[in-house]
């Protein structure tokens, strides 16, 4: 093994490893109770900021005292029950409340103080959620085909891989301190596409058996961005939770803990070299329990093979006489009412089962086919529709610079206006994937949109200006593309004409007649 | 067929200069954020820095801020604060962008920023941050840009500001300016009031104290959700009963009031049942309420026993017994005070609390407190009028006997007063008391 991504044994850790060495986050939950009666005075600014993300609690710069809480919904799935149950908690917060699905299929709620916190982690409780070990440097949600169960197309269910994924990683032997977040997805479908991962398990072949290949390293940072690499080792799905474990437990012994900026699997990958880092995985997972010999190799060959489906709109389940609803949540924001409505929506008309996807939009599970129109007349579905427009349906954004101090734009106001300015511009021949985001940080996931758009400030008549870089070229097929950088920085207010000429000559859009440019607020 | 990839992509070159202010590069430049994020991981003075945004060489972008605020202490704060107070044209994000941490000094310059002279500009960036500091002696100036006449949006940030520091300011105030607002005329503050009312310990009680306000509509659908959605337990209302266990009408119409209003189950056992029935499976913790009301046999010997037993099988909390309870003994007194105020003339008696034997001296002192209270004379009854003593008879004044419902003492007693024997329940004022009383519990 290389050395250079461990410190040695004599080096001082950085103060933030050692704040996360000397104390876990997870103590902190017994005192939530007296925190919120007694006020949380107590608290040193590194537990407030740093261990409470343990729990999936957030203190926010840019919001002091007003705190948010990420879930972890293991595949996007969620019952109308819970959901109601959030609305309320969000309702509570007035106008500072509201909820984004994230792009790991996941929600956060913002806009809470802490006094809610032991309420609202004992309601989560009993409606068996948890936001256990959603931030910080910890496995993050783990994602899934968001129409596991569902889809007529899928190779395999996902849901019982991630929620026995998620079981073996927060239970006993489950990491509680890695060097940094690590993502975790579970590939069923073929336009399950995941290599923008840490560790990415896809449906593949061996001598005819459906099993899982192993990818590793994908991650996007404002540094570098990779796509995950086939490690060579193909699993059967019950393999899968102790095989992360594996991949955890080794990661968290011999990640580099030394630099953040170089500390995701990758870096580690790297260091190793891949055969070393897979045989030092085949040890560990023996050391665990495993039983080696199971860990077969493979070529890395997989049934990933398309970009992934616009879920929106009305689809025939695997199941006769049942349809999924997919509904676009634009930017992926919610409001309380919108989200109480919602999960009446599908407690009303389907199972009361609902999916959050990678692209932040929601798909009601198990309506029967003749009831969907019913569902589409709906008044919900005028802000949040089934046939979106062909931007607005693939447009994915960052929480921008209301809520993060990072962000250099507001990510989706802008996004949601200059989609909305162009929709009404252009015709489209097919929907173009635009990813939003507000600093380099890259959480929007720009090297994934086929126009991927990142928060910058650029000069305009002598002034400093929001604008946004354009990177162009990102693809979800197959094997995967990151979009590359194709402007430096564009004025928010010529936005809307840099891209209808982008989209004119680069995606078949076409002027519609008689269309007059509106500005854009910036 | 997968190969493996590799796509690094935009690498920034290695920077080397010194990390000084004068080398920061301008927020156009694609270096920028590099050169921040080694500044945000190193050691560095944060003196030049200060120095450099109050003299103007750098502004104070979000960005390096958000970098600057993790090494800020109290006095580096006051400094950015004041030097944004100076300003003549302030970015308003600017003070929750370094005022995040909690430091007295930070509140001692918030105060003093925040002076009556100060700008409603100012009110509004600063009145959520000294809230954040949560320092008690903030809570009278916080109150007052609350509740004076004042632009909306500097009376939503002092109710913002006592939002974030909602359990350190003083609770009945708190309660008081809360309840006070939820009838504001604007219905945005009107409706944040009310949400954090609803997390004050008890809310549930607060909650239904403005119910009967003069409120908006949306406000009054707001109430209703939070009062849904705050956790209520089940009550277990533990009562004498009759014979064989019977529980008597008024006690049976309570229980079923009370099961409406709160949305949870209200479960009856009468201590004289033979055969109690097995509670059922609970999902929350038991409210065991005696409604007993005099601190004899069973409340000395019965109730601690049937604690016990449940607790067995229940998550229990058991209140003291309703004799006890302040309000109730308010209550019986202006119950006595009405019966006065309606005889055409005073009563040449004084009032009477007619109550069932009782031996032991606690029950004796309980009598000589209720007696203070209510100024009525304890009066032992028997349970058959042709036991009463001859006084009794002669009684003229107002009686109060000490029974929620009909049994054999308001029963012996009727024919010789008639519908001033009620028992308790059967008397609006009270019964709504106890009602309210028992509505409001978590």
């Amino acid at each position: 093994m290389s050395a250079s991504s461990t410190p040695s044994p004599a080096a001082p850790l950085p103060r933030l490893e050692e704040a996360k060495a000397s104390f876990s986050g997870l103590d902190l939950a017994p005192r939530l109770e007296q925190l919120g009666r007694d006020g949380w005075e107590s608290l040193d600014e590194i537990t407030l900021t740093v261990h409470l993300k343990w729990l999936g609690i957030f203190f926010r710069p840019v919001t002091p005292g007003r705190f948010m809480v990420r879930l972890r919904l293991p595949n996007g799935a969620i019952e109308a029950k819970q959901l109601t149950v959030l609305a309320e908690l969000v309702d509570r917060c007035g106008e500072h409340g509201s909820a984004d699905i994230t792009t790991r299929q996941n929600l956060q709620l913002r806009g809470l103080l802490l006094e809610d916190m032991a309420p609202l982690m004992a309601a989560l409780e009993r409606l068996g959620l948890t936001s256990r070990q959603s931030g910080h440097d910890n496995p993050r949600n783990i994602t899934g085909n968001p129409l596991a169960g569902l889809d007529p197309e899928e190779w395999l269910d996902t849901r019982p891989i991630v929620q026995a994924i998620q079981s073996a990683l927060l239970g006993p032997g489950g990491p509680r301190n890695l060097p940094r977040k690590f993502n975790v997805a579970v590939g069923g479908a073929p336009d399950s596409f995941l290599l923008h991962n840490d560790l990415a398990f896809l449906p593949a072949l061996r001598d005819g058996e459906l099993g899982i290949t192993v990818l590793v390293g994908g991650f996007f940072s404002a540094q570098r961005n990779e796509l995950a690499m086939p490690l060579g080792l193909w699993l059967r799905p019950a393999q899968v939770p102790a095989f992360t474990l594996a991949v955890l437990h080794h990661y968290s012994a011999h990640g580099n803990r030394s630099a953040r900026n170089r500390s995701r699997l990758m870096y580690l990958v790297e260091a190793l070299g891949l055969d070393a880092y897979r045989a030092a995985l085949r040890a560990t997972y023996r050391d665990l329990g495993g039983a080696d010999p199971d860990l077969l190799d493979h070529d890395g060959s997989h049934l990933v093979n398309r970009a992934p489906r616009d879920l929106c709109g009305v689809h025939p389940q695997k199941h006769e006489g049942l349809c999924w609803v997919g509904l676009n949540v634009p930017m992926g924001r919610l409001e309380a009412d919108s989200m109480a409505e919602l999960a009446r929506l599908a407690a009303s008309y389907g199972s009361g089962e609902l999916r959050f996807s990678e692209s932040q939009n929601v798909v009601i599970a198990d309506v029967p086919a003749d009831r969907a129109e019913a569902l589409l007349a709906e008044p919900l579905l005028g802000r949040f529709p089934a046939v979106p427009g062909p931007l607005l349906a693939e447009a994915v954004s960052c929480t921008g610079n209301h809520y993060c101090g990072l962000a250099l734009i507001p990510t989706k106001s802008t996004a949601l206006a200059v989609v909305e300015e162009l929709e009404r511009r252009l015709e489209f021949p097919e929907a173009v994937r635009t990813h939003w985001t507000g600093c380099p940080n890259a959480c929007g996931q720009p090297y994934m949109g086929q126009i991927g758009l990142m928060g910058a400030k650029a000069r305009k008549d002598g002034q400093m200006v929001e604008a946004a870089r354009i990177f162009l070229g990102g693809s979800m097929q197959n094997e995967g593309r990151l979009a590359e950088l194709h402007h430096k920085g564009v004025p928010l207010d010529e936005l809307p004409d840099v891209l209808e000429a982008l989209l004119i000559d680069n995606f078949g859009a076409r002027r519609r007649s008689a269309a007059a440019p509106l500005s854009v607020p910036s | 067929m997968a190969t493996p990839l590799s796509c690094a992509v935009s690498r920034s070159p290695t920077l080397d200069a010194p990390l000084d202010p004068a080398d920061l590069p301008s927020p156009a430049n694609e270096d920028r954020w590099e050169w921040l994020q080694r500044l945000r991981a190193g050691v560095f003075p944060l003196e030049p820095w200060l120095a450099a945004i109050e003299a103007g060489r750098v502004p104070p972008d979000s960005d390096l801020i958000a970098v600057l605020a993790d090494r800020l202490d109290g006095a580096a704060t006051v400094r950015l604060l004041r030097w944004w107070l100076a300003q003549p044209l302030r970015d308003p994000a600017l003070p929750q962008g370094i005022a995040g941490h909690r430091d007295p000094v930070v509140a001692t310059a918030l105060r003093q920023a925040l002076g009556d002279d100060s700008s409603t500009e100012v009110q509004v960036a600063l009145l959520p941050l000294l809230g954040h500091q949560r320092q008690s002696q903030d809570f009278d100036l916080l109150q007052r840009r609350a509740l004076e006449p004042a632009p909306r949006q500097q009376r939503c940030a002092a109710l913002e500001g006592l939002g974030l520091g909602l359990s350190v300011w003083p609770l009945g105030a708190l309660r008081s300016t809360l309840i006070q607002l939820t009838t504001d005329l604007d219905p945005g503050l009107a409706a944040a009031a009310l949400d954090s009312l609803a997390r004050l310990p008890d809310g549930r009680s607060s909650l239904l104290a403005v119910r009967s306000r003069a409120l908006e509509p949306a406000v009054t659908a707001r109430l209703e959700r939070r009062l849904r959605s705050l956790p209520i337990r089940p009550l277990l209302l533990l009562v004498h009963g009759r014979a064989q266990g019977e529980i008597p009408a008024e006690l049976l119409s309570l229980a079923d009031e009370l099961r409406e209003r709160r949305g949870a189950p209200v479960l009856l056992r009468a201590l004289t049942d033979p055969q109690p029935a097995d509670l059922p499976t609970l999902e929350h913790p038991l409210g065991l309420v005696p409604l007993l009301l005099l601190p004899g046999e069973h409340v000395r010997h019965d109730l601690p026993r049937l604690r016990l037993e449940l607790r067995a099988s229940n998550s229990l909390r058991v209140l003291p017994f309703l004799g006890s309870w302040p309000i109730w003994q308010r209550a019986l007194a202006a119950e006595l005070s009405r019966q006065v105020a309606d005889r055409p003339s005073p009563p040449a008696s004084p009032p009477l609390l007619l109550h069932h034997p009782i031996a032991s001296p606690l029950g004796g002192r309980y009598l000589r407190l209720l007696a203070s209270i209510t100024g009525a004379t304890p009066q032992e009854a028997a349970y058959s009028s042709e036991r009463f003593e001859a006084s009794l008879l002669r009684h003229q004044g107002p009686v109060l006997p000490l029974a929620l419902a009909a049994n054999r003492l308001t029963e012996a007693l009727t024919p010789c007063f008639g519908a001033a024997a009620a028992p308790l329940l059967s008397r609006p004022a009270l019964r709504q008391v106890l009602l309210e009383q028992l509505e409001a519990l978590p």
